[in-house]
């Protein structure tokens, strides 16, 4: 092997000046080393904040001003990289080092063609022109599994799939066959199984054409898959390093050992995640007591509280200026029931209509054909509006993305409570006090009731809204993909405080995700969907253990596998 | 496609009837045009005559159908003053206003965009702010007051330039082109640089606004990235997402800039259009403002829909909407 590393970073440390006139700075990358040679496939792993993308772009000069380099050295082949100009760099982009971009959707430019797209980028790091670039593109879509090549170089991004798209990124990134690829999360924006594909060509990469890779990942199950030798890194600083299944299996540093047991397991169903347990010296009782007051119109028998019935919604969209009138099934035909105090998962990949249905059941969305029937009345036989309210009341909803999701420029204890003000379940003087109790019980400080969204992390935020979901002392809520935006560990103290909040409350949940791993982790009942059809429906045991659909199996397969 | 056009036909059919009613009785109220006409000798006698000669003895309401009948047949009706047909007068004027309006937006374009993308690119430096400075200046300052100072400063001190008239015209097509002769471009040059001052100074604030935005999204680092050259990702990558809006805007400039330069050809006194509906509201002449003002709501009616095309053209997902 070669004694010379391809490339070496030694003691890079990047500050962003902040705090009034910028006399402060934030240390996004602190003193860290990494040594690459040709061939190897390094992951780069840590969660949100860690400072692994800044370290793919200040090898390649693309850190946004005011970001800047202050101490330490990057070399690529023996020559320095730190304080080569625009030109210089230009010359090692794309020629020298490739890079794949974490969001393919939005790497690319909309407005031009993917053609154009791939050619520029041959001519700009190549000596190929016009009719042989043309070729040469032709040649890396086919090298990178993309079919139809030909055609899809005529296309746009839109009219692409994200897998797609990410194929033509790492189309463009070997376009001139550089020895070095970064590739800053390029599974993230997938489904598992494009994301199999795409790692395994990372893979043949590296082992046919000797291009040495770092993969820059918050996703423990791709590194454990793809990676010899791994970095674990937390706030910019170093945290250990090593070969990967020494790392994965052995971590010797307190922040990984909590980092592996954060992640959710696809193998065995466990109660809850082995966090440490944070004293919570905030007083829950009272909020645990509102809860608690919940009218007893009905008896807590087990039974089902919600049937779907041969649910089916078609989109329609009208006809414009360049296309007639359009028909699209999200959902087609679709039965379930849930069980008073269970937990539903549905689980598929993007569009395979999984969030619709329960947009459905909330009435969110209308329902083009079939019924909801929950608690024992279908939804559109309450003419009552008095009724109608207090049936939807008792359905709550926890929405994906906890940063959108919450009002703005209303502080977190209005957030939590304006929907009951709005209703007259509670008046002025007791909204904040229970604002309060719901925080603490949800494990945030009672104080911060007046601080603003944007003062919390997503992780918070996401308990704020959990705390306005309970509010309304609901039996049924629904959860739209509550953890997908947030780091393992914050999701994984997440889905303890749901299982928690389950059992002391017999709450029923329809956990709707895309992720294996977490459905395998909370739900009794699984729901596998692809493309508005149920493929598979059974307990969480049945469909993780003998899996009959090949659709499951597949889904199943592609998952990446990390044993601890 | 084609049921869109003929759903856009039908709207603008309904908005010109609107737009003639409005403009119709707003002309009835503003005075009698026989007073306008009449000379101070002239006898009652006299003014029932020529109230029956323009068709005005009649109910407003009989007036409005024989008028909009005619137009249907195509026949915009004669000038009260100038006792000629209307569309011929119009015609007559237009070439004048449409030169200096499309030389104006030429020169808003081509000076505002490469203006607005530097300084938007080069947010922070010295030479940006300059820039912003002036053309907030210029967007701020009444562009009347613009026209007299480059006439004080090009016609009276430099004697650079000529202030008024037209100039020599040449004729191609069988209409008349200052844009012909020499004399005739000079002519031209003040009134359209009047006019594109307030152009340059919009286009260059949409431009740099949109390319901030631009600047940051992720395909632009991604172009960096890998490796194309600094001019190829201005001409490409941020240009064409930068002109989603400039067209839009500058579609509705130039409508604009055709129907109403009514205050620079009246200063530069260039015998637009802009001039010739000033003097027919002055003089109430129905026919002429009435028509005047239909054949500018379809002329609007024709931009818009022409910017949708651009639309389509310029961002493919518009082109491929679902």
């Amino acid at each position: 092997m070669n004694k010379t590393p391809l490339l070496k970073i030694k003691d890079l440390t990047v500050t962003y000046p902040c705090g009034p006139q910028g006399k402060d700075e934030f240390k996004a990358l602190d003193q860290v080393s990494i040594n690459l040679n040709a061939g190897q496939i390094i992951g780069i792993v840590g969660e949100s904040g860690a400072g692994k993308s800044t370290i793919g772009k200040a090898i390649l000069g693309l850190l946004d001003p005011p970001a800047k380099v202050v101490n330490g050295d990057i070399t690529l082949l023996d020559n320095p990289l730190i304080g080569l100009s625009e030109e210089q760099y230009t010359s090692i982009r794309g020629e020298e080092v490739g890079y794949i971009y974490q969001n393919p959707m939005t790497a690319l430019n909309p407005v031009l063609t993917i053609g154009e797209q791939v050619i520029e980028a041959i001519e700009a790091n190549t000596n190929m022109r016009g009719k042989s670039a043309y070729k040469h593109a032709i040649d890396l879509l086919e090298q990178s599994d993309v079919s139809f090549a030909e055609d899809r170089l005529k296309k746009y991004p839109h009219q692409l799939s994200g897998g797609l798209c990410q194929r033509i990124v790492f189309a463009i990134a070997i376009a001139a066959k550089p020895k070095l690829i970064i590739a800053d999360e390029p599974t993230t924006a997938l489904d598992v199984t494009v994301q199999q594909s795409v790692l395994q060509t990372l893979i043949k990469l590296s082992k046919q054409e000797q291009v040495a890779i770092i993969l820059i990942t918050h996703d423990i199950g791709v590194v454990a898959e793809t990676c010899d030798y791994v970095y674990v890194l937390r706030n910019g600083k170093h945290i250990e390093q090593g070969i990967t299944s020494d790392v994965l299996q052995r971590p010797t540093q307190d922040y990984t050992k909590s980092l592996m047991a954060s992640v959710p397991l696809i193998e065995k169903r466990l109660h809850r995640f082995a966090l440490k347990q944070q004293d919570n010296a905030e007083d829950t009782s009272r909020g645990l007591q509102y809860l608690r007051e919940k009218e007893k119109t009905e008896s807590l028998t087990k039974g089902p509280i919600l049937e779907v019935c041969n649910l089916s919604k078609i989109f329609i969209t009208p006809s414009s200026m360049f296309k007639p009138k359009d028909l699209f099934t999200a959902v087609n035909n679709v039965s379930f029931t849930v069980n008073r105090g269970e937990t539903v998962g549905i689980v598929g990949e993007s569009g395979s209509g999984k969030s619709t249905i329960g947009r459905m059941i909330l009435g969110l969305e209308d329902i083009t054909e079939g019924s909801v029937i929950y608690r024992g009345k279908d939804l559109k036989s309450i003419i009552d509006n008095k009724e109608r309210q207090k049936h939807c009341l008792s359905m709550q909803c926890i929405f994906q993305d906890p940063y959108s999701s919450l009002n703005p420029r209303m502080s977190a204890g209005e957030n939590i409570t304006y929907g009951l003000k709005a209703h007259k379940l509670i008046d002025g003087n007791k909204a904040k006090s229970l604002a309060q109790d719901l925080m603490s019980l949800v494990g945030l400080k009672k104080q911060d009731a007046d601080k603003l969204p944007h003062a919390f992390s997503g992780g918070e935020r996401q308990r704020i809204g959990i705390a306005r979901a309970l509010s309304y002392r609901p039996d049924f809520i629904f959860c739209d993909e509550p953890t997908s935006a947030l780091d393992v560990s914050v999701q994984a103290s997440l889905l303890n405080l749901l299982k928690d909040l389950q059992e002391q409350f017999s709450l029923t949940l329809l956990f709707v995700s895309h992720d294996l791993a977490v459905i395998r982790q909370m739900c009794d009942q699984v729901i596998v969907m692809k493309d508005g059809v149920s493929m598979e429906m059974g307990t969480n045991e049945n469909i993780f253990k003998q899996p009959k659909s090949p659709y499951t199996k597949s889904l199943l397969s592609a998952m990446p596998v990390f044993n601890p | 496609m084609i049921t869109y056009i003929c759903k856009r036909l039908w709207q603008s059919c309904i908005l010109a009837v609107i737009m003639s009613l409005i403009v119709f009785l707003g002309m009835y109220v503003v005075g009698d045009p026989v007073e306008m006409l009449a000379d101070e000798d002239w006898t009652e006698q006299d003014k029932i005559e020529l109230a029956i000669e323009l068709g005005v003895d009649k109910p407003l309401h009989e007036q409005y159908f024989s008028f909009a009948s005619d137009i249907v047949k195509g026949d915009f009706g004669t000038s009260f003053v100038y006792n000629r047909p209307v569309l011929d007068l119009i015609t007559e004027r237009l070439p004048a206003t449409l030169e200096i309006a499309l030389l104006a937006m030429v020169i808003g374009l081509g000076i505002g965009i490469p203006l607005g993308i530097f300084s938007g690119i080069k947010s922070n430096s010295r030479a940006s702010k300059v820039i912003s400075f002036f053309t907030t200046v210029g967007y701020s300052t009444p562009n009347f007051w613009q026209a007299i100072i480059l006439i004080m400063v090009f016609a009276v001190f430099l004697q650079w330039l000529p202030a008024s008239g037209r100039g020599l015209t040449n004729s191609m097509f069988g209409i008349e082109w200052s844009l012909l002769s020499i004399d005739g471009i000079r002519h031209m040059v003040l009134p359209a640089v009047n006019l594109a001052i307030y152009k340059i100074c919009m286009q260059q604030r949409l431009a740099k606004s949109g390319t901030q935005e631009i600047l940051y999204q992720e395909y632009m680092v991604y172009a960096r990235a890998k490796g194309i050259s600094r001019s190829r990702i201005i001409r490409r990558h941020l240009l064409r997402n930068i002109l989603i809006p400039i067209v839009t805007i500058t579609g509705l400039e130039v409508g604009g800039l055709i129907a109403f330069s009514t205050v620079t050809e009246t200063i530069f006194s260039w015998p637009g259009i802009g001039k010739l509906l000033l003097d027919s509201i002055h003089m109430v002449d129905r026919p002429v403002v009435v028509a005047y003002l239909i054949l500018i709501t379809l002329m609007f009616v024709v931009i818009n829909f022409v910017v949708d095309i651009m639309y389509a053209f310029l961002d493919p997902r518009i082109r491929h909407q679902k």
